[in-house]
């Protein structure tokens, strides 16, 4: 008992974030449900890029482009090929892993400037170089995944517990949580070991770290390969969510809302990407339904503020984050509830800059 | 033969077009050892406000320049509230900040105009003439001939006169400068308006044949990255000779490798700058390191 | 009379680290005076504290006029020219280009000819290789060009920073005859900063010694020049 007071609130969040979302579909409908799936998927699709930008820091702006390989894999396989869905998702994430993983060696030579260059053409030339092959991927129309039912035991379990029949929807959403679960536990214990120091050690300081026998080169493109199968898994939950790809769902503004949501949750930190996820998914809805639901704004505006609105507001959300806060809301938090403590607990014993003995340890 | 020649030209055409707006990525470049990627949305907020002034009446060869002017100002606003504040923040940074600003002028052109592509006016006639017996368009030539007058307008302005020089000495070597008089703040702001302006060329004179939208320009940021990459970052020539060099290919891909086809040209804009990066990363006229002093 | 330049009690530093502990001194007009002292003794930084490049506490007076908070570009249009550490040669532009920015802030178009046409007799080199990019110019050549370029700014004070460094002792005479020959027909103020003691000491006529941030000696140059035990611990030779 004694362990559990001493754990640091951080875990007592986990916990409870955990059991928030693992709660979350019996208490709102299957739609808001299929909501929130892509909220997670896009925090899966953020954390990858999060150990790219925020841990090894090389800025890559074609996050997008991975997605997008991994939602097609994983569409192709189970379309053409007829695999189970559920089987294509790690393959997909392994093939994207693979193909950032190759990407990686000629980023090593392009300075930081020139890897985000290249990776914004990517970005804009990706839907061009997927409607092309049209055999293999549907061209403009792109491919329809058919969503599975749920298997008996994930039906009788939420029958169990809510009363009510499980639907496709639900059931996506948790096999997105779980994938989320894995994922974010993955990246969690990469960061806190070798990798992750080794990361945060080139992005601090390339020669530095060359001089401390990091092997830059191999944990460069590892953090390429990790950071790309993060996105393909996201893409192929993404299509199995939404139910179809096509080449126009992977614009190259979708690489800059991941980006966004990186900034934003804050770069660095694990759960940047899920805060900074459900900022970037949300917003953009958020601010359709509510000015529609002003009567008063006439419809020309309400469909131009629809198509432009959350544009505008990423644009000017991203740069005064750049500007004031770069550490995004993870580190708005940190420094708020460092303030807090430091009130809470009393300035601590000045001389030798200990705290105070937590009274209930002692 | 004729149809080489025909599309040699039109690629020179399509290549003055890219040459303007890398040329504008090429000055904010040396001014700050920073990639503009909002050039490409601001040179387009820049064409709608010329098609604003163009349909209220004012003929094209006013509005024209009073949208470089306005251009100008524009950019010369944007680097002193958004840029100024961050100017010692990293690379990094700076780029976060110009997709910002492109996602935000993007939105909001947006707003203002809306998403229904508009057909802008050229003062050229589509017709063709024949020379030398190819056929090329008056518009291709117009566009040959503005690009040609605005490429040498700031040819002159940055090498031959004094302003020229500031601006210049400004951009290489702020700490020298600083100690010689020159207002090294003023001039990177000048600097971006300057950009914003010749930017906006680009804009002006592709959107006859693309149709004005908020997307518009997005593929030609891309022809014209390849372009500056190929000629050098930092090099103003080489902005103009890699705009050519990328138009004319783009269009000879285009209508001879049967696989690339007209949608995949950007494409090979991308193959461009993969191929410069790995092989050439300084381009062909870019130097290995610029110091500053 | 009140000096053109008058320093006092500056502190300067970069960041955390404190450069100069109080540091007084004048320049009087028409004056030539030269600051001396061992690598990292805060010469550098008191020329910067000057036109503005390092934040500084204290009082720095020109002309009458206080710098504080002013900018560089600022101070250097009242009239002080700066020639700092490395020259500050602008090697992506051609020679004639960097004299024309020595000269581009000037109105009076007589003025500049004639002063371009004092340069080019003072300098040869520099006339011959006008249209060159002044990377081709060697450390001599570029030594000459920052002079010239600051003799076109037609200060009424020049600081230099290390002139002699790196140069040939033949080199380095003929830089000092022009600068006393700038300072006499002229008129300019010029504060030298210099480790060669030497031959600061026979163009100056004041002289200061800084030691970790502090004036350790002042005076009449003659005076430090004939002090034998002043010369081997202060001075080194």
């Amino acid at each position: 008992m004694g362990r559990l007071r001493s754990a640091p609130p951080r875990y007592w969040l986990v916990a409870v974030a955990v059991l928030f979302f693992i709660g979350l579909p019996t208490v709102i409908s299957s739609f808001l449900a299929s909501e929130w799936t892509l909220a997670l998927v896009f925090a899966i699709a953020i954390m990858g890029l999060n150990i790219l930008v925020g841990y090894s820091g090389q800025l890559s702006l074609g996050h997008g482009a991975f997605v997008a390989l991994g939602a097609y894999t994983s569409a192709i396989l189970a379309h053409r090929y007829h695999m189970d869905y559920l089987v294509t998702i790690p393959i997909a994430g392994l093939l994207t892993g693979i193909v950032g993983f190759a990407f990686g060696f000629p980023a090593l030579r392009l300075s930081a400037l020139y890897l985000a260059l290249a990776t914004f053409s990517l970005a804009v030339v990706a839907p061009s170089l997927i409607k092309r092959p049209k055999d293999l991927t549907g061209g403009v129309q792109g491919i329809l995944i058919s969503q599975p039912d749920p298997p008996d035991f994930a039906r009788n379990g939420f029958a169990t517990i809510t009363g009510n029949a499980m639907t496709s929807e639900q059931w996506i959403y948790y096999v997105t949580l779980v994938c989320a679960l894995i994922l974010f536990w993955l990246a969690w214990n990469l960061v806190r070991n070798r990798p992750g120091r080794a990361m945060r050690a080139i992005r601090d300081g390339e020669v530095a770290a060359a001089a401390s026998g990091v092997n830059i080169a191999g944990y460069k493109t590892l953090a390429f390969g990790i950071s790309a199968f993060y996105a393909g898994v996201a893409g192929s939950l993404y299509g199995l969510a939404i139910g179809f790809v096509s080449p126009d769902a992977f614009p190259v503004s979708l690489s800059i809302q991941l980006l966004v949501g990186a900034v934003i949750g804050g770069l660095a930190s694990i759960p940047g990407p899920l805060l900074g996820a459900i900022f970037a998914y949300f917003l953009p809805i958020e601010s359709n339904q509510w000015v529609p639901s002003q009567t008063w704004i006439p419809d020309q505006i309400t469909s131009t503020v629809k198509n432009a609105g959350p544009a505008v507001s990423y644009g000017v959300v991203l740069i005064l984050v750049m500007i004031f806060a770069r550490n995004g809301l993870v580190g708005l938090v940190m420094s708020g509830y460092g303030v807090l403590r430091r009130r809470l607990r009393g300035a601590g014993d000045r001389e030798t800059g200990q705290m105070p003995p937590d009274p209930q340890t002692a | 033969m004729q149809e080489f020649s025909q599309q040699v030209v039109g690629g020179i055409a399509t290549g003055g077009i890219f040459a303007s707006l890398a040329l504008a990525l090429v000055l904010i470049y040396n001014a700050m050892g920073l990639v503009n990627f909002a050039q490409g949305e601001m040179a387009m907020l820049a064409t709608f406000v010329a098609y604003s002034l163009i349909s209220r009446g004012i003929s094209y060869w006013i509005a024209f320049p009073l949208t470089l002017v306005l251009a100008f100002v524009g950019g010369l606003a944007i680097q002193r509230i958004v840029i100024r504040p961050v100017e010692r923040a990293p690379i990094l940074t700076l780029v976060i900040i110009t997709l910002g600003l492109a996602t935000l002028l993007n939105g909001l052109a947006g707003f203002i105009f809306g998403y229904v592509p508009r057909s802008f006016p050229s003062p050229f006639s589509a017709q063709s003439l024949g020379l030398a017996g190819v056929f090329v368009s008056y518009r291709d030539l117009g566009v040959i001939a503005i690009s040609s007058v605005v490429l040498l307008a700031v040819y002159v302005l940055l090498q031959r006169t004094t302003l020229g020089l500031t601006l210049r000495a400004a951009a290489h070597h702020p700490e020298a400068s600083r100690l010689l008089g020159v207002h090294v703040s003023w001039m990177l702001a000048l600097g971006w308006g300057l950009a914003s302006a010749v930017g906006a060329v680009s804009g002006i004179i592709v959107a006859p044949t693309l149709l004005l939208e908020p997307n518009m320009m997005q593929s030609i940021i891309i022809y014209a990255f390849a372009a500056a990459v190929l000629g050098g970052i930092e090099s103003p020539l080489g902005a103009v000779i890699g705009g050519l060099l990328v138009g004319v290919t783009i269009n000879l891909a285009g209508a001879y490798l049967p696989f690339v086809g007209g949608d995949l040209q950007l494409a090979v804009g991308l193959a461009i700058i993969v191929a410069v990066l790995l092989i050439k990363p300084n381009g062909l006229f870019g130097r290995a390191a610029v110091r500053r002093v | 009379m009140a000096a053109l330049l008058e320093l006092e009690g500056v502190r300067a530093g970069y960041g955390p680290t404190s450069v100069l502990h109080g540091v007084s001194l004048s320049v009087p007009e028409a004056g030539v005076v030269s600051l001396l002292g061992a690598n990292g003794a805060g010469k550098t930084t008191t020329l910067r504290a000057i036109t503005g490049g390092v934040r500084w506490s204290g009082d720095i007076r020109f002309d009458g006029r206080s710098l504080h908070r002013m900018s560089t570009e600022a101070i250097v249009r009242h009239g002080v020219a700066h020639v700092p550490e490395g020259r500050g040669i602008c090697t992506e532009l051609t020679v004639d280009e960097n004299l024309k920015l020595g000269a581009h802030r000037r109105h009076d178009k007589d003025g500049v000819k004639k002063d371009y046409a004092r340069v080019f007799e003072l300098f040869p080199v520099l006339k011959e290789r006008r249209r060159l990019s002044a990377s081709t110019l060697s450390g001599g050549e570029q030594q000459m060009l920052a002079i010239a370029r600051g003799l076109l700014m037609k200060p009424r004070l020049m600081l230099l920073d290390e002139p002699s460094l790196g140069l040939a002792p033949l080199v380095v005479r003929s830089i000092f005859e022009v600068i006393k020959t700038i300072n006499k027909d002229d008129g300019v103020a010029v504060l030298l900063v210099e480790q060669n003691a030497r031959i600061a000491l026979e163009l100056s006529t004041t002289a200061y010694v800084l030691e970790v941030g502090r004036v350790a000696l002042e005076g009449p140059s003659a005076q430090l020049q004939g002090a034998d035990s002043v010369r081997r611990s202060y001075l080194g030779y």
